[in-house]
């Protein structure tokens, strides 16, 4: 049905003309799930985007060819690919919110395609939307129909797009990293509305993904890319186990499987660091200039805990359960707050999720590392720059990163800036906030690998903040669990994996793939 | 319903707070009505009987209530100067400046929305380029200028209009309005030139957001793109814009009523401050005030309509 062969994309800026993906060859059959896999800024999402006829930039030349039922994509005229766009190829996005149009309803952009394809009645497309709304999974669509997207959740947004994509009944179905966005509950739910959408209507579906994870359970071939080019291809048995090429083998080591990277340090006496005692917090829902009577919510409710001397200790729930505004209510950043916290160390610090958000861009990273010794005073600036770059070393990064800006690093390397950062003022405690969920597998296993070494080395307690249980499993020594801002259930991560006891933490287990007996090997 | 409310009391807050403050001004400045009426000549017994006469000489506070208590019941006073109803002046010269306001508004609205479009849509066209270098260059020519440049380039070498020969709307409509179009068009061009360059950006900016790539993926071709998917999002700041600038009309029309002679609540303002005379200065002011509050009102509500996001639950 697809034959995609020898695609090159080429991207002519104004200064040198950079090849973005090479010898580019895949084929879909009916039917099928290909996944393509690969780390962010390997092509495998502009790969895509060049089968869905969405790389129209003046600016990239495409090359090879581009087979769809017997038609050749590339060299067809823009109306032609027009009527294949929706109707025969549908594409499904990576983050469901600012995909979809905010001041349109949902019933609007479902019937969307069908409006531009066919030749129904409003009342047709409006029966039709219904229909296909109920079909993925959507409570009362009736109602929904007439919503925006702003009203709904992320998951029943990402529900939402899918229904848009499939209103025509297309042949292809291109979902670019369709749950990345989303909680692993979710995540979970998507995954199994694509596999009966493809085994009901036959929907062929070509997967991108960077979870080697979710291409494993989904789909039956999958591409591996690396910088612009296959690494390897194959069914999914053949790549996953035994691959051939060096990176696919990297890459597959990388996965998060519930393995432990090191064994929980041993605490010789237990002495607390952080106490935390009924703390409650409440953001004020502000409702418009004219409403000042502002709602309050509760986004943490009655949370206590004890925090010992160079533990790690990981809180995880899925986005919106307070665990984020736990942590700044630790930190003493939010002002509306009820409880006691007991601080045992001095100057606790924060590192947050994104990293290129976190640091000034205008700034060397030299000096933002020696930013805090400055607003502390008492430092010369010899002693500021010998502190940083000791850090600096520390998180394995050399001195000419002193002078560079964080514009000129990777994800992974500001990261690290971040992390040294923190440590600049040598504390007893780091909160991180979701610290390697914008990095990728292999990055993000080099960081936590990083954060193992400041608690073994300096002997730092962790409150490591995640949704995701594999990386909590792999170096936290204690859980927490939270859900709508209550502390559902704790303990040590022998209680919580194996034994868990809140029906919320099994089901966050199920969704993240975990059985005890698939503990030992993974996945 | 509470919102109505509130606004109601946003509107009468700022309609004292805009008169208390012209009141004070008054008070301030040297020379009143009676100096004003009868000459920098006139003997003292005299102002003193007309200031009796005329009400000046009760406290600053008791004349500001009286005059705010008759203005909330429609009585606008008598104007020092003229001896006549403020009320039957302002009534007589509201149609020239309502229609001068609008007509510039118009103007701003129906050329910058297609400009604007138009100069996205072949942003990187030469034409796009010079239409932007005009654009900057009009929005930097003060308006009474540009009001000059109007009357010579089409009142002295085109001679489309004739130049001070104002004809008012119950003379002969069709004059008063091709009259006006003049004036307006040197209110309404800076304005234009702003607005035009900012629904481009908007577009510009909402073009590389990820619903637009989404509609593309339906099918749709990128005329529909633009007017189903872009330009409702796009001209959000710019309705903001719009309003503020109706605003500002208001305001420019009474400095361009001055160069083109054009006898509406402008030249009445200007010549009723150097005569002091209170009562159609504080008229003119609270209606120009409530009608900028009125604007404003006008705007949220159309945010509203626009934007799902900001409508209550």
């Amino acid at each position: 049905m697809l034959e995609v062969t020898d695609l090159h994309i080429e991207i002519e800026d104004s200064l040198i003309p950079e090849t973005v993906v090479h010898d580019f060859d895949i084929t879909v059959s009916p039917g099928e799930i290909v996944g393509i896999v690969g780390e962010s800024g390997s092509g495998k999402s502009m790969s895509a985007h060049a089968i869905a006829g969405l790389l129209s930039r003046k600016d990239m030349k495409k090359k090879g060819s581009i087979m769809f039922e017997g038609e050749e994509l590339l060299s067809m005229p823009r109306s032609r690919l027009r009527d294949i766009q929706g109707d025969d190829i549908a594409v499904v996005f990576q983050e469901p919110m600012t995909s979809l149009n905010p001041v349109k309803t949902i019933g609007w952009q479902v019937e969307e395609a069908q409006r531009i394809h066919g030749n129904m009645s409003d009342e047709e497309l409006r029966d039709a939307a219904i229909r296909m709304l109920r079909d993925v999974e959507i409570d009362e669509p009736e109602r929904v129909y007439y919503k925006y997207p702003h009203e709904l959740s992320g998951g029943m947004r990402q529900r939402v797009m899918i229904a848009a994509a499939l209103i025509c009944n297309p042949k292809l179905l291109i979902a670019d990293e369709p749950t990345t966005a989303l909680d692993v509950t979710i995540q979970a739910q998507i995954i199994e509305l694509l596999k009966r959408i493809n085994k009901e209507k036959g929907t062929a579906i070509l997967f991108i993904s960077h979870d080697l994870g979710l291409v494993r359970t989904l789909c039956s071939r999958v591409v591996v890319m690396n910088k612009g080019r296959i690494t390897e291809s194959g069914t999914v048995e053949e790549v996953f186990n035994h691959p051939r090429e060096e990176y696919t083998k990297q890459l597959i080591s990388a996965i998060p499987k519930f393995r432990k990277i090191a064994e929980a340090s041993p605490v010789p006496d237990r002495k607390p660091i952080l106490e935390v005692q009924n703390v409650s917090a409440r953001y004020k829902k502000i409702t418009g200039y004219f409403n000042p009577g502002a709602k309050q919510r509760l986004v943490v409710k009655n949370a206590s805990f004890t925090m010992y001397e160079g533990e790690i200790i990981g809180l995880v729930g899925e986005s919106g359960c307070g665990k984020t505004t736990l942590g700044k209510t630790i930190l003493g950043m939010l002002d509306d707050t009820d409880g006691k916290i007991v601080h045992y160390s001095e100057m606790p610090q924060m590192i947050f999720q994104d990293p290129y958000g976190s640091l000034n861009p205008t700034k060397t990273v030299g000096w933002i590392l020696e930013e805090p010794l400055r607003i502390k005073g008492g430092y010369s600036e010899k002693e500021r720059s010998g502190k940083a770059r000791e850090m600096l070393s520390l998180v394995g990064l050399d001195e000419t990163y002193m002078k560079r800006k964080p514009d000129a690093l990777s994800g992974g390397q500001r990261q690290r800036v971040c992390i040294a950062l923190a440590l600049m003022l040598g504390p007893k405690l780091i909160i991180a906030d979701e610290p390697v969920s914008a990095l990728d597998v292999t990055v993000q296993e080099q960081v936590i690998n990083l954060l193992i070494k400041v608690n073994r080395e300096l002997g730092v307690a962790i409150l490591f903040i995640s949704h995701d249980l594999k990386v909590v499993y792999e170096l936290c020594s204690r859980i927490i669990v939270m859900k709508s801002g209550e502390i559902v259930e704790q303990g040590t991560d022998e209680e919580i994996y194996n034994n868990p006891q809140h029906p919320y933490t099994k089901q966050l287990l199920l969704s993240a793939g975990y059985t005890e007996v698939t503990q030992p090997d993974g996945i | 319903m509470k919102t109505v409310f509130k606004k109601l009391f946003t509107f009468v807050i700022t309609v004292l707070l805009v008169t208390l403050f012209v009141f004070i001004a008054f008070e301030l400045i040297p020379g009143d009505a009676a100096t004003a009426r009868l000459g920098i000549n006139a003997t003292p017994e005299a102002l003193s009987v007309l200031r009796e006469e005329l009400g000046l000489t009760r406290p600053f506070f008791v004349r500001y209530f009286s005059w705010l208590f008759s203005f909330f019941f429609g009585d606008m006073g008598t104007s020092y100067s003229y001896g006549v109803s403020v009320r039957s002046m302002l009534a007589s010269k509201l149609p020239i400046t309502l229609t001068l306001t609008l007509m510039s508004f118009v103007m701003v609205v129906v050329l910058s929305i297609p400009i604007g479009v138009i100069t996205s849509k072949y942003e990187d066209r030469p034409a796009s380029k010079i239409i932007d270098v005009i654009g900057q260059l009009t929005m930097s020519i003060p308006p009474f200028f540009l009001g000059i440049i109007v009357t010579y380039v089409f009142g002295m070498i085109l001679h489309l209009f004739v130049p001070g020969g104002f004809v008012s709307y119950n003379v002969n409509f069709g004059k008063f309005l091709g009259y006006l179009v003049f004036p307006s068009f040197a209110i309404a061009l800076p304005k234009a030139a702003m607005s035009t360059k900012l629904l481009k950006t908007s577009i510009l900016s909402e073009r590389k957001l990820d619903y637009v790539r989404t509609a593309y993926s339906r099918g749709n071709s990128t005329t529909d793109v633009m007017y189903k998917h872009v330009l409702k999002n796009a001209i959000i700041p710019v309705i903001t814009f719009l309003g503020m600038t109706l605003a500002d009309i208001v305001a420019g029309s009474l400095v361009i009523e001055q160069v083109f002679s054009i006898p509406g609540y402008g030249r009445l303002l200007i010549t009723s401050i150097s005569n002091r005379d209170y009562a159609v200065v504080q008229a003119i002011i609270a209606i120009i005030a409530m009608l900028v509050i009125i604007i404003n009102l006008i705007v949220d509500i159309l945010y509203q309509v626009l934007d799902p996001r900001l409508r209550g639950n």
